[in-house]
């Protein structure tokens, strides 16, 4: 099959988008590289301190218009941004592969996730309407309104360039917020393409703002007063240390989504043939590096035969897997996104293979490249066995291929080893029998719980919810919530005198 | 070559459905008086594609396992258009039937590899096989 053309020529570099106007960072010049061939694809700057405040300026002087602008006014915009993003798709997707190396399956999957929620915050006139009730006492009313608030921060992380900044941005804008994004440096082309279309859909200027960069950009947009409130996607350590505090002290909202290490149950009843193709999406698919990946698997009971057979065909399954730059449509894992993450990941393994992990697969160097590429970003995918629940290769986040294989006897057991983990982001179990399902959904700490669903990702019109470890805040991106996030609730109560 | 991805089983079956469709213009030109229901089957060739484009597109989302959707060996589904300068109406119409096995075989066997995997993308396979069953039915009285 084909090898589709790259749509990023000739090294460009990534503006920031501040008050309608496109402009060259100040601040350091970095090279963006793509991890399938390692070429340098573009440059980005990281902005300075004066750059995020001019963005944030912009941004406070709009919203005075911008909230006054009608609901069903503001939706038009984004309306035609879903359109452009439409138009945009399969350009858009193929920007994705190639500044962080994802199958192009998988990028298309992320743009449809990102238009989605474009889709869903289009619903602002019904979304954002209030209460009320007549007579609360005789001759007197009360209703609820809610009211934008002004500037949001968009902090998106590397592993989903696209999609993760639209769980916040379109539902900000339509309550009738304004937005300044921070994309990944190491990922800046797939939000400069939806400013780019952001620009030509016609948001007023100061509206839609990005600011590309690193820590000063998130410090300015920490400590600026004028900043209402952040929503962020990345490691659990900079959600903790960074972000949540950093809200906390100048009184800022906040949704903070971090890391994860997600186990997946087998139960022996599962159905194995449809089971296997949804662990190779969880536990291998965008390299490894998602929230929602599988870390460990967890295989109840003491069938040793079912055992042998179903790890014989997940580990069949797991080596043939053809690795390569994900846009030959071929290939069914991209690389990780930087020589630091792959250590990161061997360091994970060695780890492992040090407190007692077997190695059943051994992918700490991939065993072909499709198009015969550097392997400086690839590994192939790795499965431990004898994993157990204190070891670092299940209690923390290893963001890459890997596989842990965990035996216990019962379901309680299973929902323990679950429980027991630092972070709660989208544990599954997979069974063909309801009684197993309800009390794992029931007793699991998770904010996504999958049945027989090895990514739990959950639609537009759902929150993206995390739980403990995964996840500081109240209310979470996407949906319903992300508009409380973005409003505020003003009760008024009449009476005529 | 073995077809895993969703992306590359659909490049493969759209190329095969303007493979089909080419084939049919070309027939139209041949047999004058046929050439109405010919033009119509490329013309719903073409549709089919967008149709299944359009299925693929609005549902492979993060949580669909699109990379191991499917295990299929193109040579399986490969067929040739060429037909002698001299072939009459009923040859024309048998190698037509005979592609239209192939491609429904290609549609069948995806929709039964992908159907819990791909949702709406099966679902539109199964329509596709099933819309074409009136072509089937004149193709046959052609022979």
């Amino acid at each position: 099959m084909a090898v589709l053309e790259e749509p990023i020529k000739g090294v460009p570099t990534a503006m920031n988008y501040i008050d309608g106007e496109w402009t060259e960072s100040k601040g350091e010049i970095i090279d963006v590289v793509n991890p399938a061939t390692y070429e340098t694809i573009g440059k980005v700057g990281i902005s300075t301190k004066e750059e995020i405040d001019s963005a944030v300026q912009a941004a406070q002087e709009a919203y005075y218009d911008w909230r006054r602008t009608p609901a069903v006014v503001r939706c038009r915009y984004l309306y035609r941004l879903r359109e452009l993003l439409e138009e945009n798709f399969e350009e858009v997707s193929r920007v994705q592969t190639q500044e962080h190396g994802k199958c192009i399956d998988e990028s298309r999957g992320e743009t449809r996730r990102g238009i989605e929620n474009v889709e869903v915050a289009c619903g602002i006139p019904t979304l954002m309407m209030g209460d009320s009730s007549e007579d609360i006492a005789s001759g007197i009313d009360e209703y609820l309104i809610r009211q934008p608030l002004g500037p949001f921060g968009v902090i998106g992380p590397f592993n989903f360039p696209f999609m993760i900044p639209l769980w916040s941005a379109p539902y900000a804008v339509a309550t009738g917020n304004t937005v300044i994004i921070k994309p990944s440096s190491e990922v800046p082309f797939s939000q400069t393409k939806i400013t780019e279309l952001a620009e030509e859909a016609g948001f007023p200027p100061g509206v839609w703002n990005m600011v590309h960069g690193g820590r000063t950009v998130v410090s300015g947009m920490l400590e600026h007063p004028d900043i209402q409130g952040i929503t962020f996607v990345g490691s659990t350590p900079v959600m903790e240390d960074v972000i949540y505090p950093g809200c906390g002290n100048t009184g800022k909202r906040c949704i903070a989504q971090g890391g994860a290490a997600n186990i997946l149950v087998i139960m022996p009843d599962c159905n194995v043939d449809a089971t296997i193709p949804g662990l190779m999406t969880s536990f291998f698919g965008n390299a490894g590096q998602r929230c929602l990946a599988g870390q460990t698997l967890v295989i109840v009971g003491e069938d040793d035969a079912f055992y042998n057979e179903f790890m014989e065909k997940v580990t069949d399954r797991a080596k043939n897997i053809r690795i390569g730059y994900g846009l030959d449509e071929s290939v069914q894992m991209g690389p990780v996104r930087d020589v630091k993450k792959k250590e990161s990941i061997l360091n994970y393994i060695e780890s492992g293979l040090k407190e007692g992990a077997t190695l059943r697969l051994d992918g700490r160097q991939a065993r072909e490249i499709v198009g015969g590429y550097p392997d400086t970003c690839y590994l192939g995918p790795t499965i431990m066995e004898n994993v157990s629940r204190e070891m670092r290769v299940v209690r923390e986040e290893i963001f890459g291929p890997t596989m842990g294989i965990m035996r216990v006897k019962t379901l309680e057991d299973a929902i323990e080893v679950c429980n027991e983990s630092p972070y709660h982001n989208g544990h599954a179990i997979f069974t063909s029998n309801g009684k197993y399902a309800r009390q794992f959904q029931y007793d699991v700490i998770s904010g996504n719980v999958g049945i027989n669903i090895g990514i739990v990702a959950p639609m537009a019109f759902f929150p993206f919810s995390g739980m403990a470890g995964s996840f500081l805040g109240v209310l979470h991106t996407q949906g319903k919530e992300a508009v409380r996030f973005f409003t505020e609730s003003k009760v008024c109560i009449h009476r005529w005198l | 070559m073995n077809l895993r991805t969703a992306s590359e089983t659909l490049s493969f079956i759209r190329e095969l459905e303007e493979k089909a469709a080419k084939f049919y213009e070309e027939l139209a030109r041949r047999f004058p008086e046929n050439e109405t229901d010919f033009l119509s089957f490329a013309k719903e060739n073409r549709k089919f594609n967008k149709q299944i484009q359009m299925a693929y597109q609005s549902v492979i989302t993060d949580a669909i396992e699109g990379c191991y959707a499917f295990d299929m060996e193109t040579d399986d589904y490969a067929f040739d258009t060429d037909l002698p300068d001299n072939a009459s109406l009923a040859q024309a119409a048998a190698k037509a039937l005979a592609i239209e096995d192939k491609i429904l075989d290609c549609y069948n066997i995806g929709a039964e590899q992908s159907s819990s995997l791909l949702a709406d993308v099966p679902r539109n396979f199964r329509i596709v096989s099933k819309k074409r069953n009136k072509r089937l039915e004149k193709l046959k009285s052609l022979t």
